[in-house]
């Protein structure tokens, strides 16, 4: 029984991790109704930059703070830029271009950087917290910490903030919104900002688990899908729900199915995505999709 | 809101201008032209360029495929090399376990991929096609891991050495000018086939339903039967393109298929060209020649390029090189006839 | 409180034309109707002055010109425009569309809130409740409420006594007089309903397809044959 706890714990910690990519991936859909394929890439080029700046000397949470703002101002010039001009067009034609982003972002760390993996600096000291026979990570409280003040963060821009409520309001209603004087084009860019914020914070917590290379996010991404799926692509609390349902049980998959294993546990995503897609399209807590024509 | 509905009828107006007898003749020339350069090519070049002819034949099939999906029916699969690696592991398997003659593997690999396309399909495609990418990423992720667990069929992370087809003596042909004739006859067929599939009722019914699918259904057209069904072509398209790659290789591993080969395909699709027929050709050329060119500037080059051409496609010419050279020599007509 | 001109306005979208050269002038503290048949371009005419649709001639508002300008920026110049279906932000509370309403602005909001509640005591008990829950004639009164919010100097309405039971319909634009009368705001209101729309207005203009037709008081415009038989169901 301990054991199963022990594995929950770790699952919930794996699951957080999914939880703030997938947060990041809801926050763009509810903007845009764009899903950004390119949403790992960019959290995986955000701790890129952090790692740049404590390879040049910065601390690490001054590092981190910088490289928050860079990928907050990298996400807003990327929608201005590269999103916009596609904003409207038919999802095929929105979903191939960020997936270009994805070939693009992923190539350009590798060339900046090189395809060699690089040791990320953990930020959470060793050593685990004991009780009742269970030990719980320091690294994975300092996890749970870390996506709680984003989540919180989050609820307070959104719920007690002007500039929360109109992007809220455009999300809703653009058109609308673009009627009681709010920017929408600007508003727009802030959420990818914020999206990339968000997905930053998912690249600077995986670095230090899976060694920090141009291809780290690939493995993540897949399962902040699935995350976004179950919770419900338009739900931010879905993604956190559904992030931290994924991560355990992809762990207690890996750990007690034998026929799955640690090697296929990749498969749970899959098969989350499609249960969900048979039993529920509209994820846990979204709303029912309704197609447009 | 102006805005978009202008961006729409980009990608949704494509060769859609009807064809004047003229036009079909030229196409015709073109075709037969390109057929009887590629029949020459091989006893010009060195056996090294005749592989990568070949590569290019397998991916012009592969893309083909995609192109049915993506072109056509306007749907999304980011997992296409999944199936071009069921394909090719069926024709591995065939020929390791059974010692089938290599004709066989064809149609077995082509089964295979169909079944497997029509399975994830008819969940996927209830849906909007947001999903399908989904769905379609995460089948070809997991096909890997899933390639290494059953060692004892597929090899394992070691994958399987086959031995490749022999050129029978009658033909006099080097094996790699034999391998590229198979290849090329496939390729060719493949195009038969999928023209013809285009032009039958169901092409029609797909482009109606790409252009405006509640328009689709309400004249009756059934959104969700045909998007599968393009969905297992185009898979079965991907699978024959698999079984041409193990007879050209005459090796498998799990790790030449990893889910970057899906997202080359579709890189590949969209730089040559949506919902054309050349476009798999141009697309096919340019997966095989561009990493090969620009990997000396450096590893990550022809990631660069690749991205940046494809968002650069979708925005100025999202039928991507074969539509440009439509609008190239059109405009050159134009020009002649006016002179 | 402001005088809107607007001198030979050609809009539509895309290549549809959809007016053909429109001009008039609404005085200050004006109320002006807007009617016309299905088609004749009256939504359109307002999404022009609003900035929903680009248009060519001149639209001024107080002498500064409109045309051009995106429909957020003639919010912050004091332009409200209630739309066609109201515009409601459905899964927001009632509260965050009236404050919505006041986006452009920083001060006295809250005093301005109590104002809207005096308007439409209806909306009060509702304040936390999603928008979206409220009956088709409370949307209107919050629509206009959050119209009322940006302090308007020009307020556009859009049909609104669509789909509303007729009891409702006569108590909302008697609210939209008693505004207009207290804060002196200029409206222009497009409306099936010539009936209740002459009511209310000073003076009323006749659109088909695309082109005035007709202009005057709005007792000429009641007094007219033909109005009167197409419009308002009965012969003078």
């Amino acid at each position: 029984m301990a054991g199963f706890l022990q594995q929950v714990i770790v699952g919930l910690g794996t699951g957080a991790i999914y939880a703030s990519l997938a947060l990041a991936l809801v926050l763009i859909y509810r903007f845009t109704g764009i899903v950004n394929f390119a949403q790992g890439e960019l959290a995986m080029f955000s701790a890129y930059v952090a790692w740049q700046f404590t390879a040049v000397g910065v601390p690490f949470w001054l590092a981190l703070v910088l490289a928050l703002v860079v990928s907050f101002a990298g996400g807003m010039l990327i929608e201005r830029v590269i999103i916009r001009p596609v904003e409207g067009a038919p999802e095929l034609t929105v979903v191939i271009v960020t997936v270009g982003l994805f070939i693009f972002v992923n190539a350009a760390a590798g060339w900046i950087w090189t395809f060699l993996i690089k040791d990320f600096p953990n930020p959470f000291p060793g050593g685990a917290l004991e009780m009742g026979g269970l030990s719980v990570g320091f690294g994975t409280l300092g996890v749970f910490a870390v996506v709680g003040i984003v989540m919180g963060l989050l609820y307070l821009l959104f719920q007690h903030t002007k500039i929360g409520l109109g992007m809220r309001a455009v999300s809703t209603n653009p058109e609308s919104a673009r009627l009681v004087g709010i920017r929408v084009g600007w508003t727009l860019a802030l959420g990818w900002g914020l999206a990339a914020t968000v997905g930053a914070v998912s690249g600077v917590l995986v670095a230090p688990l899976l060694f920090l290379e141009p291809n780290m996010m690939g493995g993540v991404l897949i399962y902040a899908f699935a995350a976004a799926t179950l919770g419900g692509f338009d739900s931010p609390v879905g993604a956190v729900v559904g992030g931290l349902v994924v991560g355990v049980a992809e762990t207690l998959a890996g750990a007690y199915v034998t026929a799955i294993g640690p090697d296929l546990k990749v498969g749970v995503p899959l098969a989350i995505i499609l249960g969900v897609l048979l039993l529920r399209p509209q994820g846990l807590f979204g709303r029912a999709v309704v197609e447009r024509a | 809101m102006s805005e978009s509905t202008q961006v729409s009828d980009r990608t949704t107006t494509r060769e859609q201008a009807p064809v004047r007898p003229g036009a079909t003749k030229w196409r015709w020339a073109a075709a037969a032209a390109l057929l009887a350069a590629a029949v020459y090519a091989p006893f010009q070049l060195v056996p090294f360029h005749v592989f990568q002819l070949t590569m290019v034949l397998i991916y012009a099939v592969a893309l083909l495929g995609l192109n049915l999906l993506v072109g056509h029916a306007g749907q999304i699969s980011l997992g296409h090399g999944a199936f071009f690696a069921v394909g090719a592991y069926t024709a591995a398997i065939l020929l390791d376990r059974w010692d089938a003659p290599y004709p066989l593997t064809l149609p077995v690999a082509a089964l295979v991929a169909f079944v497997l396309g029509l399975a994830f399909g008819v969940p996927a495609m209830r849906l909007r096609g947001l999903y399908l990418a989904l769905v379609t990423l995460a089948i070809a992720i997991f096909l890997v891991p899933l390639l290494k667990r059953f060692e004892e069929v597929t090899g394992g992370s070691m994958g399987l050495s086959l031995a490749k087809p022999a050129p029978p003596a009658w033909t006099g042909l080097a094996e790699d000018q034999w391998l590229y004739f198979l290849a090329l006859a496939v390729t060719v067929a493949a195009f038969l086939l999928a023209a013809s599939l285009l032009r039958s009722r169901v092409g029609r019914a797909l482009h109606a339903i790409r252009d405006n699918e509640a328009a689709a259904e309400v004249m009756g057209v059934r959104p969700a039967y045909y998007k599968t069904l393009a969905f297992a072509w185009s898979a079965m398209f991907a699978g024959i393109a698999g079984c041409v790659y193990t007879w050209v290789i005459g090796f498998v591993s799990p790790d030449s298929f990893v889910v970057n080969l899906s997202i080359t395909l579709l890189a590949g699709l969209v730089v040559g060209g949506l919902g054309s027929l050349s476009g798999p050709v141009l697309g096919a050329l340019f997966v095989m020649f561009v990493p090969s060119i620009s990997q000396d500037i450096n590893e990550a080059a022809p990631g660069v390029i690749f991205g940046l051409l494809i968002i650069a496609v979708m925005y100025v010419a999202p039928t991507g090189l074969a539509g440009l050279a439509g609008r190239a020599t059109n405009s050159i007509k134009k020009t002649l006839r006016k002179g | 409180m402001s005088e809107l001109a607007v001198h030979d306005l050609h809009a539509g979208y895309g290549g549809a034309q959809v007016l053909h050269g429109v001009s008039l002038t609404v005085a200050e503290g004006e109320i002006c109707a807007i009617l016309g048949p299905n088609g004749a371009g009256k939504t359109t005419l307002l999404r022009a002055l609003s900035g929903m649709v680009k248009g060519r001639g001149s639209v001024k508002l107080d002498g500064a010109e409109l045309l051009g300008r995106p429909p957020d920026a003639l919010a912050r110049l004091g332009v409200a425009h209630v739309p066609e279906g109201r515009g409601t932000f459905m899964p927001l509370t009632v509260e965050e569309n009236l404050r919505l309403g006041a986006y452009v602005r920083r001060s006295g909001v809250e005093d301005d809130l109590e104002r809207i509640y005096t308007y439409f005591p209806a909306l009060k008990p509702r304040l936390k409740q999603a928008a979206g829950s409220l009956s088709g004639g409370e949307q209107q009164m919050l629509a206009l409420g959050r119209a009322l919010m940006l302090r308007p100097r020009l307020l556009l309405l859009d049909e609104p006594s669509l789909g509303l039971a007729p009891l409702i319909t006569r108590e909302l634009f008697h609210i939209v007089r008693t505004i207009n009368e207290q804060e002196r705001t200029t409206v222009v209101v497009v409306e099936q309903n010539a009936h209740l729309a002459l009511g209310v207005a000073q003076q009323a203009h006749v659109l088909e397809t695309g082109r005035i037709v007709l202009s005057g008081t709005a007792a000429d415009i009641r007094a007219d044959e033909q109005v009167a038989q197409s419009y308002l169901g009965y012969r003078v």
